[in-house]
């Protein structure tokens, strides 16, 4: 009996001690002859651009034999805690589909691959300088590099109802002659009528939508002195689109207060049901609009407005090379393929966005007139670098700070003073954390 | 439950004592299976967690961690998030954990009843223990949709509930209660029947009503299961995660940033795992000092 309970504890200890050594030694032994294999995150999401997606990868594995790569599923809600952990558990996928301000924290922390010197001439060349600088960010220690692929962009267009701006006879504005915000904000005023409101803004997450369009004004938001410490900055130029919106909500009367907990899709059924006339939103909304819109409706992108100019904050969607994975040249090889021209086309054509690589944007699939793409494609030249992109414990500023004080001015809780005043008090504290 | 362990022990009790040497080498010999495992995955982490707490460990390759002594709690004492989360956790574990237990008292008194079709409602209540949380999540979040919810089109409201400032943190609230009802009900319900008849019939002889008979008979025979469960149910509460994440993510603006949700942003969203460590540590204080009072009072008057 003892001998028996002794037997059996030993084996369990042995068991124990077993699985413990076992997970070490596996996977970094490969024998030669054998495909490298490369997990691939993507975060597709629309029907369309996961079909896109999985194309691609199916076209390079069939033409790659000895470099296989496997398409995981992720998704933009929790990328990037499960990112945080997978790096720190040393198991994160080789090619990591994420965007530019989320690079920005992984690129300081050496999470990623610096590629400045891996990148092929071709790819390099296609893309334009200013989208480079999306993805150029500081290493943690003082030094400038590229941390992944810009590949799409996502600008701010307007989406109307065609029937009501003919019938409120306004001027159609073009991407070489758009509306000003004054103007704007008049012909939200003989948009509204009865039970139809002049604009609707979805303000569920106000943050990134507030700043890019802020630019329009020049506003920053950010500022960095002399001694090289990043500060938030609101003054006249920040508070500008911000008391602009909000007049329209409370002065105007011109935008629908309940929209403002709302999702950028969700004021679809409204605009289709002619409760509001123009939505603001990002360029790839227009996929929903054309597949969801009522038979017989029609609608149309106007190019974004103009304040001092029509400058909007830009961030790309990325491809990111682990540093911790075994086959970075594979990686890159694959991701210079997968980005080429045509293939961006697929991809920016499957999301609706606009596409980095000069090549893809000169494809004819993405200028055309229809659904309104070539209005889309048109404010690729406002875009410039989102300033925050470079800030350093922006998504915690976002989260705390900036989303809760938006919300609450949006919803007339607080004043615009104040607004700024907790902005920038309560954000400096925030940002002090990661300047230490 | 308890009933039956308050029975007087059998007298082997005494035979046991003079054995005692051997039967503790046995006693751990066989109980090492079981606690490799406990070491190894529960007490392993837990200390090195507690090790977390006093250094600043942060997410990152660049980045040495050091000690930096109670520096983080210091930190922590300064934080308004921190005194928000607190807060906002207290008022969510005492009011879920008051009203559960209420609501389940009442369930789990109607279920003691003869009533029609018994078995199938006692059924019936256990069934949101079988839902895994974040299916529960995900059909709250059905519940309090504002264009397609039930409780908007039952109610005749247009409120956005999970992102209205006000409305938020009542409305997780009683999902909370909902979730936990049926493991309170249960034990509830084992207890009544625990209850010996000959109470009730000895105080109907004396003329006592249904009012009275259940302050005086049901409520003092259930105590040590009252107390046992409020307790269980609040240390629950205190750390409820999955339920809220799932809901609201701690949003709008961390009206429902639990100190548990809190905790997991800090180390996971912005990466700092020392800070979290500490937080983790103070939550773990705050419940053990708010129990301890809890138990120390019950157990007074029990006596």
């Amino acid at each position: 009996m003892r001998i028996k309970s002794a037997l059996a504890a030993a084996a369990v200890v042995a068991l124990a001690a077993g699985c413990g050594g076992g997970g070490g030694d596996s996977g970094s032994s490969e024998k030669p002859g054998q495909p490298v294999k490369l997990d691939f995150l993507s975060l597709a999401w629309q029907k369309e651009s996961v079909a896109a997606n999985k194309q691609l990868v199916d076209e390079w594995n069939k033409a790659n034999p000895n470099i296989q790569v496997t398409y995981v599923q992720g998704s933009w809600d929790n990328v990037n805690d499960q990112l945080v952990t997978s790096f720190e558990g040393g198991d994160a996928p080789d090619v990591i589909h994420d965007d530019s301000p989320a690079l920005s924290g992984f690129a300081s922390k050496g999470y990623l691959l610096e590629l400045t010197d891996k990148l092929p001439a071709e790819l390099k060349s296609d893309i334009p300088q200013a989208a480079w600088d999306t993805v150029t960010f500081d290493d943690g220690k003082g030094n400038q590099g590229i941390y992944g692929v810009p590949f799409l962009q996502e600008s701010q267009v307007i989406i109307a109802n065609k029937k009501l701006l003919d019938a409120a006879k306004v001027r159609i504005p073009t991407t070489d002659e758009p509306w000003t915000w004054d103007e704007f904000a008049e012909v939200s005023k003989k948009l509204t009528k009865g039970d139809t409101y002049g604009v609707a803004w979805p303000m569920k997450s106000p943050v990134n939508k507030t700043l890019n369009l802020a630019l329009n004004f020049g506003g920053t938001f950010f500022q960095t002195g002399a001694d090289g410490k990043t500060t938030v900055k609101v003054g006249a130029e920040e508070k500008e689109v911000l008391q602009r919106i909000h007049d329209q909500l409370y002065k105007d009367k011109t935008a629908d207060t309940s929209a403002l907990g709302m999702g950028t899709a969700d004021p679809l059924p409204g605009f289709f049901a002619d409760k509001y006339a123009m939505l603001p939103v990002g360029v790839y909304l227009r996929q929903q609009v054309a597949e969801q819109a009522p038979d017989g409706f029609e609608w149309v992108t106007l190019p974004p407005l103009k304040g001092t100019t029509t400058e909007q904050g830009a961030v790309s969607q990325t491809l990111s090379v682990a540093a911790d994975s075994e086959h970075p040249e594979e990686a890159m090889k694959f991701m210079a393929f997968f980005l080429n021209g045509p293939n961006q086309a697929k991809l920016a054509k499957g999301d609706w966005l606009l596409p980095t690589s000069q090549k893809a944007a000169a494809d004819p699939a993405i200028t055309t007139e229809e659904n309104g793409w070539d209005v889309a494609t048109g404010t690729a030249k406002s875009l410039v670098v989102a300033p925050f992109l470079k800030v350093n414990g922006f998504d915690e500023w976002k989260s705390k700070v900036a989303t809760p004080v938006l919300q609450e001015f949006f919803a007339n809780k607080i004043s615009l003073d104040e607004a700024g005043k907790r902005l920038v008090e309560e954000g400096n504290e925030v940002l002090e954390r990661y300047q230490r | 439950m308890t009933a039956t362990a308050t029975k007087p022990a059998p007298p082997a009790r005494h035979a046991r004592g003079r054995q005692r040497p051997r039967h503790n080498r046995e006693m751990w010999v066989l109980m090492l299976p079981a606690l490799v495992p406990v070491v190894l995955f529960s007490v392993g982490p837990l200390l090195y967690g507690i090790g977390l707490a006093f250094t600043d460990a942060e997410a990152g390759r660049n980045h040495e961690t050091t000690f930096v002594g109670l520096a983080n709690f210091v930190d922590l004492l300064g934080d308004d998030d921190f005194w928000s989360s607190m807060r906002i956790g207290l008022i969510w574990s005492v009011t879920v954990t008051v009203l559960q237990f209420l609501a389940s008292l009442g369930l789990a008194l109607l279920l003691n009843q003869k009533l029609f079709l018994r078995g199938l409602a006692r059924v019936l209540a256990v069934v949101p223990w079988a839902m895994p949380p974040v299916v529960i999540g995900l059909m709250w979040r059905l519940v309090y949709h504002p264009d397609a919810g039930i409780v908007n089109s039952t109610l005749g409201t247009d409120i956005n509930w999970l992102a209205d400032f006000s409305w938020a943190l009542p409305a997780i609230i009683v999902m909370g209660i909902w979730s936990g009802m049926p493991q309170t009900t249960v034990v509830l319900l084992a207890g009544l029947q625990n209850v010996p008849k000959e109470l009730y019939e000895a105080g109907a002889m004396d003329g006592a009503g249904t009012w009275r008979k259940f302050w005086s008979i049901t409520l003092p025979q259930l105590r040590p299961i009252i107390v046992t469960i409020t307790s269980l149910d609040f240390v629950w509460n205190v750390n409820q995660f999955s339920l809220v994440y799932v809901l609201t993510q701690g949003g709008p603006g961390g009206q429902t940033r639990l100190p548990m949700l809190f905790a997991y942003e800090e180390a996971f969203r912005y990466g700092f795992f020392g800070y979290a460590a500490a937080l983790g540590v103070s939550i773990v204080i705050v419940v053990l000092a708010l129990l301890g009072v809890y138990l120390w009072r019950q157990l007074r008057e029990a006596s």
